[in-house]
């Protein structure tokens, strides 16, 4: 009686680890799509940042301005840069002034 | 006889007694049987098993195998401070035909040509009349592989590999450095990273900033036509972590052409180039004369000579200047003979160990392999004096700028690096408390007061400080005509974020050129003085102009 218990859990425990070993391999086989999915949408991403990257050069920017703002983009002098801040309800706009602690 | 005796029959009776019993042995087989049932269940479930098992193992061995592809060619992609693309690896398609494999070479000409109308054909119709694989079309576009594969024609392969792309082209050429064909780093971070870029997963992130690194070098190319220099460098730097947010360094080249330079005047001038820099080393002697405490900023010279002698050689003063000045007025002025009696009272050992302490006397440490080795000199009495107004010792322009970070941060060490880390660094002190706070208020009034030397630099608003250099090139050991002007800037000075050196290699005097004066006075054309104040001055006045609102806004934290 021990010895067919004995074979009987064997059997079960058999039978158990490849039922589960099974589902894990649907688990496994979801996870390994997905992560191709990633993989190809991050290829796809590194793509279109790359373009990015080479049309929104500075470059490319200069080269857009003379093309099509060249009266519209101008550069800001320091002096007239404003720090918006925010207190409350009070909107606060400072003249823009580089720190002028001292260091030591 | 026998007959006879046949006649006589005798019956007995055979006692047979059979009974039936159920032995022990027979119930042994029946268990055995059983048992051998469940035995060939369990073996064919261990089968079973072992199928699943190796089912499942056998996903991570094709990932294994494609890494290993992958890791063929591979190299991890490099970008700026934004996340910006400097270097990226990208799969690419080449186009190669077997003539002998051709079926119908008119047909199939018609049809390439229809593909790529604008190609060149004549050569490859030469090719394909011959029996050698060629290459049709490198790195082939997605559209047109499509297109030609479409046409199902056998003698077309086509051929997948990896490669490496610049997309900023000359822009970071000798920070990004070449790959050979082997997908070896040859120089800058591919090469001194190499081994890391093969292995890593994730990108490389530098310091620098891309758009800052286009607007230094727009306005090197720009003024390189100006003054007529044979090259130029530019180094920006945070002072107080080292971290270089731009180095650019003229004549520069294509990435993607990976072309072998050979030219001596393609090095990197900012790391490579030893120079002789002049003036811009008597920042030094003073704060080594302050952190000495020897001297004081109003401590007065009086009587100072107009030419000393040494080793028969003379020393004097370029411009003709008070013999009476202060140790700040010296420093302003850029007096010769006053430096000279300042590095007298620092004394030799302690000037050199002062200068030994910035860094600037031996090779550095740095993040690229291109690094240039200062010129070693044997310290004696004549050297001292040299050294103290910057003649006769050399060093490169990256080692001057962690030399004027650290004598105005405050006095902390930092070593310079192109690689961004999120670590805090500890900081260790060099120079004793208040040298940076003296010296920092010194080095703004030659910027901007009109006895200074670097009026063209006071861009208003950027408290820009600094120091001008202008030496003699030294041709085979003897000094030539030929000059390198440099200017060692730092802003905002009230407390100093930025260092900045422009370094202008033989420039010329430009007589056409008009100086806009920074204050009221009225443009100036016509220079005829070959100096740093007239030349790299200017050049960084209008660098910190372009700069400054990207600098402002992105990396100094507004109070």
């Amino acid at each position: 009686m021990k010895k067919m218990l004995l074979i009987l859990s064997i059997f079960l425990l058999i039978v158990v680890t490849a039922l589960i070993k099974n589902s894990t391999k649907k688990i496994e086989d979801q996870i390994f799509a997905i992560n191709e999915n990633i993989r190809v949408l991050n290829a796809h991403l590194e793509d279109v940042l790359l373009e990015y990257n080479y049309l929104s050069s500075p470059k490319k920017l200069l080269q857009y301005q003379s093309q099509y703002f060249e009266n519209d983009l101008i550069q800001m002098n320091i002096v007239n840069f404003k720090v918006i801040s925010e207190k409350g309800n009070q909107v606060i706009i400072k003249n823009f002034t580089l720190n002028s602690e001292n260091n030591d | 006889m026998i007959e006879k005796d046949s006649r006589n029959i005798v019956l007995e009776e055979y006692e047979n007694e059979f009974s039936y019993k159920k032995s022990q042995s027979n119930l042994n087989i029946e268990f055995n049987r059983i048992a051998f049932i469940f035995f060939i269940i369990f073996t064919i479930s261990l089968i079973y098993s072992i199928q699943l098992i190796h089912l499942g193992s056998l996903q991570s061995n094709n990932k294994t195998v494609t890494s290993s592809l992958k890791k063929k060619n591979y190299r991890a992609d490099i970008v700026d401070n934004n996340g910006n693309y400097l270097a990226k690896t990208v799969s690419s398609i080449d186009i190669g035909i077997n003539p002998v494999e051709v079926i119908d070479k008119k047909k199939l000409l018609i049809n390439l040509q229809l593909i790529f109308p604008k190609k060149n054909f004549s050569n490859i119709k030469k090719k394909l009349n011959g029996n050698k694989f060629f290459y049709f079309e490198k790195k082939i576009t997605a559209e047109n592989y499509e297109k030609i594969m479409k046409l199902g024609d056998k003698s077309i392969i086509p051929e997948a590999k990896l490669t490496r792309i610049y997309p900023q082209e000359n822009l970071f050429s000798h920070i990004i450095g070449q790959i050979d064909d082997d997908n070896n780093g040859i120089s800058g971070i591919e090469k001194s990273f190499d081994e890391k870029l093969k292995k890593m997963n994730e990108s490389l992130q530098l310091t620098v900033d891309t758009d800052i690194q286009f607007l230094i070098r727009e306005e090197l190319i720009k003024f390189q036509t100006i003054f007529q220099n044979i090259g130029s460098a530019a180094i920006l730097m945070d002072v107080n972590n080292g971290n270089i947010l731009s180095m650019v360094s003229l004549p520069d080249f294509n990435l993607n052409k990976r072309e072998s330079i050979k030219d001596v005047n393609y090095i990197n001038r900012a790391t490579k180039g030893v120079y002789e820099l002049g003036s811009v080393f008597k920042t030094f002697t003073i704060a080594a004369g302050l952190n000495e405490e020897v001297i004081k900023p109003d401590e007065e010279f009086l009587g100072l000579e107009k030419k000393i002698y040494c080793d028969g050689r003379p020393i004097g003063e370029y411009d003709e200047i008070s013999p009476d000045l202060t140790v700040e007025q010296i420093l302003i002025q850029s007096g010769n003979i006053g430096s000279v009696r300042i590095g007298q009272r620092v004394g030799k050992e302690k000037l050199k160990l002062f200068l030994n302490n910035l860094g600037i006397l031996k090779k550095i440490d740095f993040d690229i392999e291109e690094v240039g080795q200062p010129i070693p000199f044997r310290w004696g009495k004549c050297k001292l004096a040299t050294v103290s107004f910057g003649h006769g010792i050399t060093t490169t322009p990256l080692q001057l700028a962690k030399g004027y970070s650290i004598v105005t941060n405050g006095g902390y060490n930092i070593k310079p690096t192109l690689i961004k880390q999120n670590l805090e660094k500890k900081k260790k002190s060099i120079l004793k408390k208040g040298v940076s706070k003296k010296m920092n208020l010194i080095l703004r009034k030659i910027v901007s007061t009109d006895e200074g030397t670097a009026k063209f630099a006071n861009v208003s608003g950027y408290e820009v400080g600094g120091k001008t250099g202008t030496a003699q090139k030294s041709v085979k050991g003897v000094y030539s005509k030929k000059k390198v002007n440099t200017f060692a800037a730092i802003f905002p000075m009230s407390k100093p974020k930025f260092v900045l050196i422009v370094l202008l290699d033989e420039p010329k005097v430009n007589k056409e050129y008009i100086y806009y004066y920074r204050d009221d006075r009225p443009p100036y054309k016509g220079n005829w003085r070959n100096t740093a104040g007239w030349t790299s001055v200017e050049v960084a006045g209008k660098i910190i102009e372009k700069i400054g609102p990207i600098l402002a806004t992105k990396y100094i934290e507004i109070n």
